[in-house]
């Protein structure tokens, strides 16, 4: 493997990392938020905007996968959190299947999707991709809208609730998810970390950093965009599942609009693109961001200035700190 | 004409003149693409804003016919703003973080206008709206009329303005090799300036026109880019009449799968196609320029 799978790994490796010699230091926030439900004086809130936070920095670590470490913008994510969350639910309401089985099925239906989308666009250039990601997802919205019998149509479909039960994967208070949702990011980092060390991640950070150098260099493009995709495409999924029993409901709107997928970019984007540590450190702030700016906008009595938040962020990130925070930890 | 056929004939009929407009506000998002490899992800949102200079005229008693003008004017001028603080630094090559930064501005456009206009559904009337013409058997609404002969126009000015000017020829340069377009003297900075200016203004006069016959809300912008997207990759990025038709082609196709199908589903049709032609001739009906 030639020069490019050489920078790819030169860009990614990062012996100047401040903090990677203090292998000890991450434990402290998953020590934090694990002992957040023993501990006094936490509130439901507290436990519920952790959860938030979990679920929205897995599913950006799901999308890091596709965009960050391959280099393809899917715009489309929305598609695999929709999926994961409609099949679940109607296996779960329709047939009474718990999402044990149901989740799993929903990861399924995301890797086909994926499958067939991958192989009609990856061989593009990535513009394209990125647009017909667009379609689907909101093809998806307009079927998720027709059918109503099956998706509950534009009011979206809710579980039916049977009390707190592992079975079901339900519960009344919020707790269980925060340790549910803690379990997803840290395998989800693990994962991440695994790609990245792996000849498959070279490969991938190969063909990000250019095509037709990775192409000649003997890696088979193609196949490593379309593996990359529906690994991201089935992680998206099974985070899904976490947010469909967390919320208990789905609507089109949520899972396949295109606010959605904006925000699914969101942790990697600010956290550091392609790293395992930004879409957690990304997520994290981002949520208490927008907490922050809907407790400011209620006070004010505007809508929508969390969106123009993580519009304003999002460009500023891209024009000026392409690195993310990772990135901007490392120049130093 | 026989009684089954009137339908598909008026579900035609308006389709091309929905569809015209569609091609208004494609030939805008294919030209900054075409000429620099922009995907301007926020020209939706131009058009949006192009909607409220006639939602704000009509509440003065203007007619947003009169505001076309100006409306172009206003578009161009946010187009060389957002020109220059975002996409320069991106011409020739999109990229991953162009896309992004373009769905970024989008937002930020779109929030802005909630903040200034509020979340509901505004409307403004001109002197054809509301009133209809009938062709035998078939009736269309004046104010669709009127926006399609305005898209038309534009369109074929814009073709002239690319084909048959100086101007037009130093654009076209630029497009082709930006670097050899220098060495002959193009100051290829202000060229993309006003190709993008035009660009963008383009979604002023398209989101005026459509104003008059179609309600809007902050969110109008980015719902309407599927649309130019699909348009734009049928008739082939980069070709001004190839995106024209374009648009006329899936404001038919909408028509059409909301009289046979269902109108809740009338762009699930296109979705499909646009999948098809990105794996099986992503170059479109008109593109030449393959990559």
């Amino acid at each position: 493997m030639a020069a490019a799978l050489a920078r790819s790994a030169a860009l990614t490796r990062s012996p100047a990392l401040p903090w990677t010699p203090l292998r000890l230091w991450p434990l402290i926030p998953l020590l934090l938020v694990a002992l957040l439900p023993v501990l006094p004086g936490i509130n439901a809130y507290i436990l519920a905007v952790t959860v938030r936070a979990l679920i929205f920095i897995a599913l950006g670590q799901a999308w890091n996968i596709v965009a960050g470490i391959g280099g393809q913008l899917s715009l489309g994510h929305g598609v695999f959190l929709g999926l994961g969350c409609y099949v679940a639910g109607i296996l779960f309401n329709m047939l009474g299947i718990p999402p044990w089985f149901g989740v799993p099925a929903g990861m399924a239906a995301a890797m086909l999707v994926a499958l067939v989308m991958g192989a009609m666009t990856l061989r593009m250039r990535g513009v394209f991709f990125a647009l017909a990601t667009v379609a689907v997802s909101l093809a998806c919205d307009q079927l998720a809208r027709h059918f109503v019998d099956l998706t509950g149509g534009d009011n979206g479909l809710a579980l039916t609730f049977l009390g707190t039960s592992l079975w079901a994967m339900q519960s009344r208070s919020p707790a269980p998810f925060v340790y549910a949702g803690l379990v997803f990011v840290v395998a989800f980092y693990w994962i991440t970390r695994w790609i990245l060390a792996s000849r498959f991640g070279l490969e991938m950070r190969a063909v990000r950093d250019d095509e037709v150098a990775a192409a000649a260099s003997g890696v088979r493009v193609f196949r490593t965009k379309l593996l990359g995709f529906m690994i991201s495409a089935a992680m998206t999924a099974l985070a899904g599942g976490l947010y469909m029993q967390y919320y208990q409901a789905i609507d089109p709107e949520s899972a396949f609009g295109l606010g959605q997928a904006i925000q699914l970019q969101l942790p990697a984007l600010i956290g550091g693109l392609g790293t395992a540590a930004g879409p957690i450190l990304g997520g994290a702030l981002m949520t208490v961001l927008s907490e922050a700016t809907n407790w400011g906008s209620t006070k004010l009595g505007l809508v929508g200035v969390d969106i123009l938040v993580y519009g304003l962020v999002l460009l500023l990130v891209v024009l000026w700190a392409p690195g993310g925070i990772a990135g901007m930890l490392r120049r130093r | 004409m026989p009684a089954v056929l009137i339908p598909l004939a008026q579900a035609l009929l308006s389709g091309v003149l929905v569809g015209g407009v569609y091609g208004l506000l494609s030939i805008g998002f294919s030209l900054a693409f075409g000429v620099m490899r922009i995907v301007n992800f926020a020209h939706g949102d131009l058009v949006m804003y192009g909607m409220y200079v006639g939602v704000v005229s009509a509440t003065f008693g203007i007619d947003p016919l009169v505001m076309i003008p100006f409306s172009f004017l206003l578009m161009a001028a946010l187009g060389a703003a957002q020109y220059l603080l975002v996409y320069k630094r991106f011409v020739g090559r999109a990229t991953l973080q162009q896309l992004l930064a373009a769905i970024g501005l989008g937002l930020v456009l779109q929030m802005i206008a909630q903040i200034v206009f509020g979340a509901d559904t505004r409307s403004a009337p001109s002197l054809f709206s509301m009133r209809f013409v009938t062709i035998g058997p078939l009736f269309v609404s004046a104010a669709q009329v009127i926006a399609c002969a305005v898209a038309v126009v534009a369109t074929l000015l814009v073709e002239l303005l690319l084909l048959r000017t100086r101007w037009g020829k130093a654009v076209r340069a630029v497009a082709d090799d930006i670097e050899t377009a220098g060495i002959v003297g193009l100051n290829a900075q202000s060229i993309n300036i006003t190709a993008f200016a035009l660009a963008c203004g383009l979604a002023g006069i398209a989101g005026t026109v459509m104003g008059t016959y179609y309600p809007t809300d902050p969110s109008k912008g980015l719902a309407l880019m599927p649309i130019a997207i699909i348009a734009t990759t049928i008739g082939g990025l980069g070709s001004i009449r190839g995106s024209f038709l374009g648009g006329v082609f899936c404001g038919v196709v909408q028509q059409c799968t909301a009289l046979l199908w269902s109108s809740a589903l009338q762009d699930v049709p296109l979705y499909i196609l646009l999948l098809f032609f990105i794996a099986y001739r992503p170059t479109g009906m008109f593109g030449l320029r393959t990559e």
